[in-house]
Formats: C-alpha cells, sequence, structure tokens
C-alpha cells in the first residue's frame, strides 16, 4: 500500500504522505483495486427443489485403510495372490471367491517354497468376540480349500483377526463387504 | 340389498388379501417400575479449605463428590444443601451433634459429617456417619494421603458410609477396566468409575481384548496379539506380574471367572470349531465344555457358579445358551430377533443382561429373567453392546455409540441415570467392572 502510494505520489497525485489525508487518499484509491483483486463474493447458488417423493441416499462414505493384497515376484513376473471375500455372518467359499482361490492356487502350486499365513476378517457388526471365532472359521474355510487343492497343510498357516483390524473404514456395505475377507500375508 | 352384499363381498376380498399390519406383533416385555426406597442423607461440613491461598477449594470439591457418590449409588438421596435450615458447611466436627435434631424433623434419616485438614504434607479426611432418627453415631473414618489421592479418599469415605448404613459394600472405589482404540493398537487401561484417573495396563503396542476382572480384583484376564497370537495372560494389578495362561493353537479368547476365582472359562479353536473350555486360573485341568463345528463364545457364570451363559451359533444364528458346568442340560434361552449376544449375569443371581438386534437397526441392552422370560428393554440411542455389572448388581457399564463413536456409558440396572464416561475422542470399548 505504501508502495502504490509512492508511485500515486510520484506521478503527482497524492500531494503528502505525511498528513492522513494522504494515506486515506491511498485507501480510497485502492479500494476499489483490492476489491477486484481479492474478487467478488460469490452469488449463492440457485437450489432447485429437489424432487419431493424420492429423497437422495446419502453417499456412502468409505476410507480405505489397508490395501495390499500381496505381490510376490516369480519367473512370469510379479504375480498377485488375491484376497477372498465373504457374505455377511457367513465363511462359506462363494463363486466368485472360488475364482480367485483358483488362481491363488496355481501361484501356491506352481512356487511351492510359497508360505503363507491367511488371516480372517470381519466387518464391525455383531461382538468382538463372536467375531474373532467368524474370522478363524474363515481363515479356516480357506485353507481347507487350499489344501484340498494339492497345498500341503505345513505351508499354509491361519490367524483370525475379527473386526479389529479392518482395511476399509465405514458403516455401510461397501465397507463392510471389503472387510469380510480372507487375507493373503507371505511368510519370509 | 344385491349391492350392499357384493360391495361387503369386495370389502371382504380386499381385506383378506391385505399383508397384516406390521407393527401388530405379540411383544413380550414386562415394564416393571420398582420404587426404590432411598435413604435420605445430608452431607454437613467441609468449610472451605485451600492449599495455598488463591488455590482450589478442595474440600467444596470433596463435598460434590461425596454427593455424587451417595447420590448414584441409588441407596441415598442426597439433600440438597439449599435445603437445610443452617449452613451446612459451617458445620464443625466436634459439635455436629447439634444439628441431628433440625434433620431428623426434616425426616433426614443419616448423616455424614466430614472435615477437611492437613498436617505436614497429608491431607486428612475425616468423615462420621450418623443414624439421624436414632441420634446414634455409627462410626467415622479418617483417610491420610497426597493432595493427588482427594478423589480416591473421598470415594473410600461414601463406601464408609454405604457400609455403615446398608452392611453392603459400596461400589464409588470401584474401577473400570476397557480398552481403547487408537490407529496403531488396541490398548487396555483402568479408570475410576466416575470415568476420572484413567491409567494404561497393557502397552504392548498390539491388539488387546475382553479384560476380566478375577472375583477379588487382584487380577486381570485378557486376550493379547502381543506375541503374534490371541492368547489368554492374567495381570496381577498389585505386583504387575504377567503369566501367559492359556497359547493354544489358534483362539485364546473371551475369558470369564468363576465365583470363587479358582476357574476360567474361555473359548478355544484348536479341535474345529471354536468351543467353551474350563480350566484352572494358571492354565492346568483343561476340560472341554462344548462340542461341536459351530462357535461358542462370552461366557458368564451364573452367581452360584453352577451354570454358565454364553453365545453360540448352533442353531444357525448367534443366541443365547445355558449350560451346567458338568456339561449338561444345555438349551436356549433367546429366540427373538437374529443376533442375541454377550450374555452377563447378574451377580445377583436375578437378571441376565443381553444385547439383542431384535428392535432393528443396531444392538440395545435388554435384562432378562434366567429362565428367558420377563425381558426389559434398557438403552434406546446408538447402538449399545459389552454390558457388564457392578459388583453390586445394581448398575450397569456398556458401549454406546449414541455420542457418534464407540463410549463407555454407565446406567443403573433399571435403565435410569445414563450418563458417559470416556471423552478421550478413541474408540472406547469392552468395558468390566471391578469387584
Amino acid at each position: 500500500m505504501v508502495r502504490e502510494a509512492r508511485e500515486l505520489h510520484r506521478k503527482g497525485v497524492i500531494a503528502s504522505m505525511v498528513s492522513w489525508r494522504g494515506p486515506l487518499l491511498g485507501l480510497v484509491l485502492l479500494l476499489p483495486v483490492a476489491l477486484l483483486l481479492s474478487g467478488c463474493p460469490k452469488k449463492p447458488e440457485v437450489q432447485t427443489a429437489a424432487p419431493a417423493a424420492v429423497a437422495p441416499e446419502p453417499a456412502e462414505e468409505v476410507v480405505v485403510v489397508v490395501e495390499e493384497e500381496v505381490v510376490i515376484e516369480t519367473e512370469e513376473g510379479p504375480v498377485t495372490i488375491q484376497d477372498v471375500f465373504f457374505d455377511y455372518d457367513k465363511s462359506v467359499i462363494r463363486p466368485d471367491a472360488r475364482e480367485a482361490l483358483d488362481e491363488d492356487l496355481s501361484v501356491l502350486n506352481e512356487n511351492p517354497g510359497l508360505r503363507v499365513v491367511i488371516e480372517g476378517h470381519c466387518d464391525e457388526r455383531g461382538t468382538n468376540e463372536y467375531n474373532l471365532a467368524l474370522g478363524e472359521r474363515r481363515a479356516k474355510a480357506v485353507r481347507t480349500y487350499l489344501m484340498a487343492g494339492g497345498v500341503d497343510s505345513d505351508r499354509i498357516s491361519t490367524i483370525s483377526y475379527g473386526e479389529e483390524r479392518p482395511f476399509c473404514l465405514g458403516h455401510g456395505e461397501t465397507a463392510w463387504q471389503c472387510n469380510r475377507r480372507g487375507h493373503f500375508v507371505v511368510v519370509e | 340389498m344385491k349391492a350392499l352384499r357384493r360391495s361387503f363381498l369386495v370389502f371382504l376380498v380386499l381385506v383378506g388379501g391385505l399383508p397384516p399390519v406390521s407393527g401388530w406383533t405379540q411383544v413380550d416385555i414386562t415394564v416393571t417400575r420398582t420404587v426404590i426406597q432411598r435413604i435420605p442423607v445430608a452431607v454437613v461440613g467441609l468449610a472451605p479449605f485451600h492449599l495455598e491461598s488463591g488455590g482450589a477449594d478442595l474440600a467444596a470439591q470433596a463435598s460434590s463428590i461425596l454427593m455424587d457418590d451417595l447420590e448414584f449409588s441409588m441407596i441415598f438421596e442426597v439433600l440438597p444443601p439449599s435445603f437445610l435450615p443452617f449452613e451446612a458447611r459451617e458445620v464443625q466436627l466436634g459439635t455436629e451433634e447439634e444439628v441431628l435434631p433440625p434433620l431428623n424433623k426434616l425426616k433426614v434419616q443419616a448423616m455424614v459429617a466430614a472435615e477437611l485438614t492437613m498436617r505436614g504434607n497429608d491431607l486428612i479426611l475425616e468423615g462420621r456417619v450418623y443414624n439421624v432418627a436414632r441420634g446414634t453415631f455409627l462410626g467415622g473414618k479418617r483417610y491420610f494421603g497426597d493432595v493427588k489421592a482427594l478423589r480416591t479418599m473421598v470415594h473410600r469415605l461414601a463406601d464408609e458410609v454405604v457400609l455403615r448404613l446398608t452392611g453392603e459394600r459400596g461400589i464409588a472405589a470401584t474401577r473400570i477396566a476397557y480398552a481403547s482404540k487408537t490407529k496403531r493398537a488396541t490398548e487396555l487401561y483402568l479408570m475410576d468409575y466416575d470415568g476420572r484417573n484413567s491409567v494404561l495396563v497393557t502397552g504392548n503396542r498390539s491388539i488387546n481384548l475382553s479384560p476380566r476382572f478375577s472375583p477379588d480384583g487382584r487380577l486381570l484376564a485378557y486376550t493379547s496379539y502381543r506375541d503374534g497370537n490371541p492368547d489368554l495372560y492374567l495381570l496381577n494389578l498389585e505386583t504387575g506380574r504377567r503369566d501367559k495362561v492359556s497359547a493354544l493353537p489358534g483362539l485364546n479368547i473371551s475369558p470369564a471367572w468363576s465365583p470363587d476365582g479358582r476357574w476360567l472359562a474361555l473359548s478355544l479353536s484348536k479341535d474345529g470349531g471354536t468351543n467353551l473350555y474350563l480350566m484352572r486360573r494358571m492354565g492346568k485341568g483343561l476340560r472341554r465344555l462344548t462340542n461341536g463345528i459351530g462357535i461358542s463364545v462370552s461366557a458368564s457364570f451364573s452367581a452360584n457358579g453352577r451354570q454358565i451363559a454364553f453365545t453360540s451359533d448352533r442353531g444357525g444364528s448367534p443366541q443365547i445358551y445355558v449350560i451346567d458346568i458338568e456339561g449338561t442340560n444345555l438349551h436356549r434361552l433367546s429366540f427373538k430377533g437374529g443376533y442375541n449376544a454377550s450374555p452377563k449375569w447378574s451377580p445377583r443371581g436375578d437378571k441376565i443382561a443381553f444385547i439383542s438386534d431384535r428392535g432393528g437397526g443396531g444392538f440395545q441392552i435388554y435384562l432378562m429373567s434366567p429362565d428367558g422370560s420377563g425381558v426389559q428393554q434398557m438403552t434406546t440411542l446408538g447402538s449399545n453392546e459389552d454390558p457388564a455389572w457392578s459388583p453390586d448388581g445394581r448398575h450397569l457399564v456398556f458401549m454406546s455409540t449414541r455420542g457418534g463413536k464407540k463410549d463407555i456409558y454407565l446406567m443403573h440396572a433399571d435403565g435410569s441415570g445414563q450418563r458417559r464416561l470416556t471423552r478421550n475422542g478413541f474408540i472406547n470399548f469392552a468395558p468390566d467392572w471391578s469387584p
């Protein structure tokens, strides 16, 4: 502001900077400039009234906390060992999970040195204690499937985390499905 | 007439074809209103006391804590000091008997006269308990401690008042264990029953769950992942010594103490399925209680130690079952709702607290009689889990999401007086109440 006033002073616009008139005049001159530079306050957006019949569903908020499916280096390049997802309160291997597991089975059979831990996880619903047992059941179901596919039992161990280590934070089906899983971890 | 009959027939067809009105299911809820006779009590004395000039009035704090403790107990009705025909705080120890007659006129039945003084570095709290109607002195206590111990001293005095007037042990000096989840870990804490003075109990930066006080209050059982597997530990609260008492393959979870403190019920998954087992507290004498490939967790002993209530999905969904400790007489208690869990048998033996989704939208806490009848709903706001009884069976501590996230709350056994205990911004759950 001082620099501006000096400019104007040099141009002979402002008589003196010492008296209060100078700064005041400078202010008055600069005010519209300042306003222009700061931007006019936006006009409030016109809200169109939502149709009264149907209220829109609030968008589900999901925060992904951990997203790491195991990637291992093989002769054919990096390969993902896919996690297996479950239905609510179930430990049954469903069809889409079976596809993923069959691919995991190939990876395990082609890499006989590979050892894994299967972690069983649950969504936040239900009690912590029950969910520890449900997660255990899920991990064991995946292990049983892999053993039936020929993987040696001492290459697979299991652990349950129940609802204690979620992959996604949120309170709707997206987050819940994200957490209902058997998660693979490679043992070094 | 024909037209009328036709339209009547049409009406019948229409009504007959309608689905049953949904709000009209028969509900098995018994609401009992118990009128509890509280003992009217007055707290006198505790004249202003400051450690240094301009400092806080410690006696006012003490008075407030004492009155809160007595009021919360559900045993007393504390008379507001403004109701008294004299200046309560001006009553001095030594002449406190002078105010017994005016208190008697007001139908006050009990009086506590107290005083806070200093000797050297010690704070001294003295309290005297009176039966007002008879004008008799029932007993007194003097507590010595550091200023930091003021709350504890007052809580002990409140318990002394309960003891002198009812013969029962009060709960003012009891504590609550709970789990607190941060981004990195789930650790166990202890706090006073009023939510103050939280201290860290674990601190192993892993997952710690299901804290359970032994009946003598000396040990805390809990499950911890500190060594990579959910194992069962006992922590001696007096010495700090930790023992790993069950580290079998798979789960070693949801411990429950027998009333005589000699046995622990726990759930193990080592044999396929997660089943209930009994073992002596240091791990010996393991005996299997339930069988099958299903899930049985969350055991709770009856007050007489002869039965165990637990959660099991053996019927297709999580429900409450009871079994004798010999392993016989297994029967189901809950039949409404798709998820009934976390049974907690009252120390008085007459009620089982549990959680249920029968009302829709999350869990609520209910009470039922040990035969499964007389179900009463205790909570309505938010989702509520993890009930645990106070040692006198008059109150419950539990977890609720009604404040936006999981926190620890208290309520009386009739559902009244619901109040929040934790306010630290973390996720707090799994409370247990010390003896």
